[in-house]
């Protein structure tokens, strides 16, 4: 089977796979509006990106903008007690932003494309909140972009070169961190060593050769009081102005001195070779589509893909336009061959039962980063990827996904379920709890037990689950009872929907049967 | 002394019943295997990665090589006054002042120069090397992952069991460790804080035979084991102790080897331990500007050699020295040159360091030689590889024969004095001449009773001071040999107890101290 155009029929269960795969937990309405489309426009709605309002500040840290403004811009305190606060009030408004995004998601593969950039350059926090947004923005916003042009602006941006010590690698003295990942992570990527020094792909001398190339960045206005942003500055001195040579990958290519330009012209040399599509394409379909890499997706998959990117100058756009609409991709053989990440795990618990956390401003952001540190503790600390190779749940062979799942991890997942839907979670005062009745009240048929089951499971489950669990589920619903009594619980619900003693029961075995799919090993998959 | 699979393991001890001889459950198992005196099936071994790759050089300092170190990393280098002299030719990191009291004391040693043939520089490939000890790429397994994968085929399926009650590894924190996996399964489980009871929900499930279904077994599998050996875990840390004061609560390190020790000393009859400290990537402010000893890499010193100090305290105290060996190890060294970010770029060789009263101490082969002028990029060359450390780690410390040991390896392996060399005449005389030797002691909970027993009818009883019996242990046929049995003794008051075990004619007796 190679890349052919899917061609069966577009239903549900297409809907619903193609959704869990693009965003963060679909709800039931999502997977009809999906399902409604025909295939060629659900992807086309699906791959687009919008733009966000930026992070607001919340905690009495922040000092320079008021309560509810937005800080990127701004400049920070000169005292540096008062500036160290700020920043400190800067990242938790960063990172409870990012939550609020993806719980916040339209119907779109922004999220999903940006955490991809994410991990693959897999930058942490830089030291200045604004640069760290600015370069997350970056990523967020060039996502369905062109990835050669993303690479180049990637690689000037202030929070990388921090990050991969850009703005200290000199003539007199390179540092060869960022020379190096650009070729191992970014582009090309590392091949099996076949000679000392010798990767397949490049060689030590293109790494001690690309340092040279990007010599002569340097990072100012980090925290500043006076700029309102950090800034990458060019200085000619600290540039080693020599002609470069690249190794025989690169058919030993000659980089001349073009100053604050060359690193364009490196990197455009770098994306002649069409290894980098290969590489970049593998990276996409692993974590789109499976972590096997078979005969068939070796031969016939990945290469038709990195055609496609080579042939559209490295646009990315036409690549996912492909993949998402191909027999292959809605293959049952594929479907749920992948573990939740933390973050598809709590998501979806959140957005697929319809969720927005709307409490206060300050409120909001203490939930929101609460919810960041229960990913963390899963396994995915946003803001510090696991290496700069990213999480190695996208890369390290042959466990790949299942790395999300040790004991440890999946006690965390559980306790978070039980947190959301049994017990609340509480935090600055507020009690954070799912309440399942508008969610309930959006299913196909709220009064029929097993079309409740069966919608829950759709949402929840890559496949079918057997008579079994299903009846197991039912019977939580109905508390062992036959399935009229739900039916009537539910219409007396319906009769007096403001009085608690006929709202709470049907909340209640809601939340019993969600907090149960979440702890069924069914669930843990996409 | 007879060799065996360090892996056959059995549960002579269990901290979830009140004792267990070798009565319980193993007459289908070679009566050898209890031969021993000091018998491989109690050695433990804690590796501590250190990721990002240690500066060798401004860990272990070749101080004959000083005045071309100074000519390459001056603006790196510790000042010569401030390292910490172990021998005429090799230095410590300042920091590393509990490691140099151990190596003092013959507690540890420094593997010099270690690495392999035609060093790659990115981490991820490098660590992979490392943690597969395999220079092959299509090895995805680890190295420990395939010793244990060649006498449990099956697992993950029908583990825990009875003979295998206990986790073959624990990798402290919240991920599996790559030196654990096996073909079907990661043979090593994440432990954050084993003080913490798990009891998570089961359900069924049905493995379809696709990608999904073969997950939904692996998460299925994952849930049976965290409970399972959830409770043996929290069961051993309940029974074990932590005695010493060394431990500092803010070094994270530091309070997993704790929580190791705890285990250990709980009757956790855990083989492999494995720690991470990150954090070694230093290619920026390695050292500080204005002063060459402050920087990122000297709180990494500390952190690393408080927390080995700290433990190998602890084991001493808990009479646990003899069972535990400890291992550095990082994907490579950095390179000789520093940078202009006042730090290191990826290099190849560093030094390793091995800890215990068990392992061959000193010195293990010869400082780098830099020379006073260095092609581009150079780092240290190889001398020992890394995966003959490991080799010889099965051979001394688990008993591994040579020819299995070799199997595991693609190279010809090179094998290495380096651990198992323990004091051990004390404990073999003491067995043998008929006394029995019971720790911790001074416990705080239970102890453990090392006893070589004559084959027939053995009793075994606490006494207060007063003669009194206040705990039965046990009263049954024993086959001849050194038995390891757990004795409980919660509950009690604080105070002194003897313990006495009567077997035929024999009887022998210890003195019990109960603290706390």
């Amino acid at each position: 089977m190679s890349l052919i155009p899917f061609a069966g029929p577009w239903t549900r269960s297409e809907a619903a796979h193609l959704l869990r795969r693009t965003i963060f937990g679909p709800t039931h309405q999502q997977i009809t509006a999906i399902a409604n489309m025909t295939m060629t426009d659900a992807v086309n709605q699906l791959l687009t990106v919008g733009s966000l309002n930026p992070p607001l500040a919340y905690d009495a840290g922040e000092t320079v903008v008021a309560q509810g403004q937005t800080w990127v811009s701004s400049l920070y305190p000169s005292n540096p007690v008062s500036n160290q606060l700020c920043e400190t009030a800067r990242v938790k408004s960063l990172t409870g932003w990012l939550m609020q995004n993806m719980n916040y998601q339209s119907m779109d593969i922004s999220q999903k494309m940006f955490f991809f950039w994410h991990n693959h350059f897999g930058a942490a926090f830089s030291s200045d909140a604004r640069a760290t947004y600015t370069y997350l923005e970056l990523l967020r916003t060039s996502s369905l972009g062109n990835v050669k042009q993303l690479v180049k602006d990637v690689t000037l941006d202030p929070a990388m070169l921090l990050f991969l010590n850009g703005n200290t690698n000199s003539v007199q003295h390179p540092n060869e961190n960022y020379a190096r990942e650009l070729l191992e992570l970014f582009t090309i990527g590392k091949g099996d060593q076949i000679a000392a020094g010798d990767y397949s792909n490049y060689t030590e001398l293109d790494v001690a050769s690309g340092a040279k190339i990007l010599s002569g960045y340097l990072v100012q206005g980090i925290r500043s009081s006076t700029l309102p942003a950090a800034q990458t500055l060019f200085l000619n001195p600290l540039h080693d102005t020599s002609t470069k040579t690249l190794s025989y990958h690169f058919g030993n290519a000659t980089v001349a001195n073009a100053g604050a330009q060359e690193y364009a012209n490196y990197i455009d040399i770098i994306f002649q070779q069409p290894q980098v599509a290969t590489f970049i394409c593998t990276e996409l379909y692993r974590f789109f589509v499976n972590f096997d890499l078979t005969n068939d997706v070796e031969t016939n998959i990945i290469p038709q893909l990195a055609q496609t990117l080579i042939a559209n100058n490295y646009d990315i756009l036409p690549v996912l336009q492909e993949l998402f609409t191909s027999q292959h991709f809605y293959d049952v053989a594929i479907r749920g061959s992948i573990i939740r990440s933390p973050l598809e795990t709590v998501f979806s618990m959140l957005n697929s039962t319809e969720t927005q956390i709307n409490v206060n401003l300050a409120t909001d952001y203490n939930i929101y980063l609460n919810i960041y540190y229960a990913a963390a503790n899963m396994g995915l600390d946003f803001m510090n990827p696991a290496s700069v190779a990213g999480w190695e749940a996208y890369y390290l062979s042959p466990a790949f996904s299942r790395l999300w799942i040790n004991s440890t991890t999946i006690k965390f997942r559980f306790d978070i379920a039980t947190g959301l839907f049994i017990f609340g979670i509480p935090i600055n005062g507020y009690t954070l709890k799912v309440d399942t009745i508008p969610f309930l009240n959006n299913l196909s048929l709220p009064s029929s037990a097993d079309a409740v089951i069966d919608d829950i499971c759709e949402l929840f489950i890559a496949k079918p689950v057997d008579a079994a669990t299903h009846s197991d589920l039912v019977n939580i619903l109905t508390n062992n009872l036959p399935t009229f009594e739900w039916t009537l619980q539910y219409n007396e619900y319906l009769n007096n929907p403001n009085n608690p003693a006929f709202v709470d029961p049907v909340r209640y075995r809601v939340q019993l049967v969600l907090d149960r799919v979440f702890k069924m090993p069914q669930y843990q998959m996409i | 002394m007879k060799r065996r699979q360090f892996i056959k393991n059995v549960a002579l001890t269990s901290a979830s019943l009140p004792f267990v001889s070798n009565g319980f459950g193993m007459q289908a198992l070679s009566q050898k295997l209890f031969n021993f005196s000091t018998g491989a099936e109690d050695r433990v071994l804690v590796m501590i990665r250190l990721n990002g790759g240690n500066d060798g050089l401004n860990t272990v300092i070749p101080l004959d090589q000083y005045a071309n170190l100074m000519m390459h990393r001056s603006e790196i280098i510790i000042p010569q006054n401030q390292i910490l002299s172990v021998t005429p030719e090799v230095g410590f990191h300042p920091q590393l002042q509990g490691m140099k009291g151990l190596f003092d004391q013959g507690k540890l040693s420094v593997v010099q120069n270690v690495g392999y043939p035609e060093q790659n520089r990115s981490h991820f490939r490098s660590m992979d090397i490392w943690t597969s000890g395999s220079l092959d790429v299509s090895e995805t397994r680890g190295w420990l992952g395939r010793y244990f994968d060649s006498y449990n085929p099956n697992y993950p399926a029908g583990y825990p069991n009875v003979t295998y009650p206990d986790p073959f590894a624990i990798s402290m924190g919240s991920e599996v460790t790559a030196t654990c996996q096996g073909i079907a399964a990661n043979f090593s489980h994440a432990v954050s804080n084993p003080n913490n009871a798990v009891n998570l929900y089961q359900g069924g499930f049905v493995n379809d035979g696709s990608y999904y279904g073969e997950h939904v077994e692996f998460v299925g599998t994952i849930i049976e084991q965290t409970n399972s050996f959830g409770q043996v875990i929290h069961a051993a840390a309940q029974a074990g102790s932590s005695l010493s004061a060394m431990y500092d609560p803010t070094n994270n390190l530091a309070t997993q080897l704790k929580y190791v020790a705890q285990m250990i000393s709980g009757g956790l009859k855990t083989k492999v331990y494995v720690l991470s400290l990150g954090g070694f990537d230093t290619h920026d402010n390695q050292a500080d500007a204005t002063n060459l000893l402050a920087g990122t890499h000297r709180g990494l010193m500390k952190t690393v050699s408080d927390a080995i100090a700290a433990f190998q305290d602890d084991l001493q105290l808990l009479g646990l020295e003899q069972r535990v060996v400890g291992m550095t190890f990082s994907e490579f060294g950095r390179q000789i040159e520093s940078n202009a970010s006042l730090g290191t770029d990826h290099g190849d060789a560093a030094p390793l360091f091995l800890f215990g009263t068990c392992i061959q101490s000193g010195i293990i082969g010869p400082n780098p030689t830099i020379a006073s002028s260095l092609p581009d990029q150079a780092g240290i060359a190889m001398q020992i590889d890394f995966r003959d450390v490991y080799a010889s780690i099965l051979r001394d410390w688990f008993q591994v024969p040579t020819n299995e040991v070799q199997q595991l390896f693609a190279h010809q392996v090179q094998f290495y004095s380096l651990a198992g060399t323990c004091n051990v005449s004390l404990e073999e005389q003491a067995l043998t001449n008929g006394s029995m030797l019971v720790y911790p002691n001074p416990t705080p909970s239970s102890v453990h009773v090392k006893v070589n027993l004559a084959e027939g009818r053995a009793m075994g009883e606490l006494r207060d001071a007063h003669g009194a019996t206040v705990k039965t242990y046990f009263d049954q046929n024993f086959s001849s040999g050194v038995h390891t049995i757990f004795c409980d003794m919660d509950g009690l008051a604080s105070g002194t107890y003897f313990l006495v075990i009567r077997n035929n004619e024999k009887t022998f007796l210890e003195q019990v101290v109960k603290m706390k």
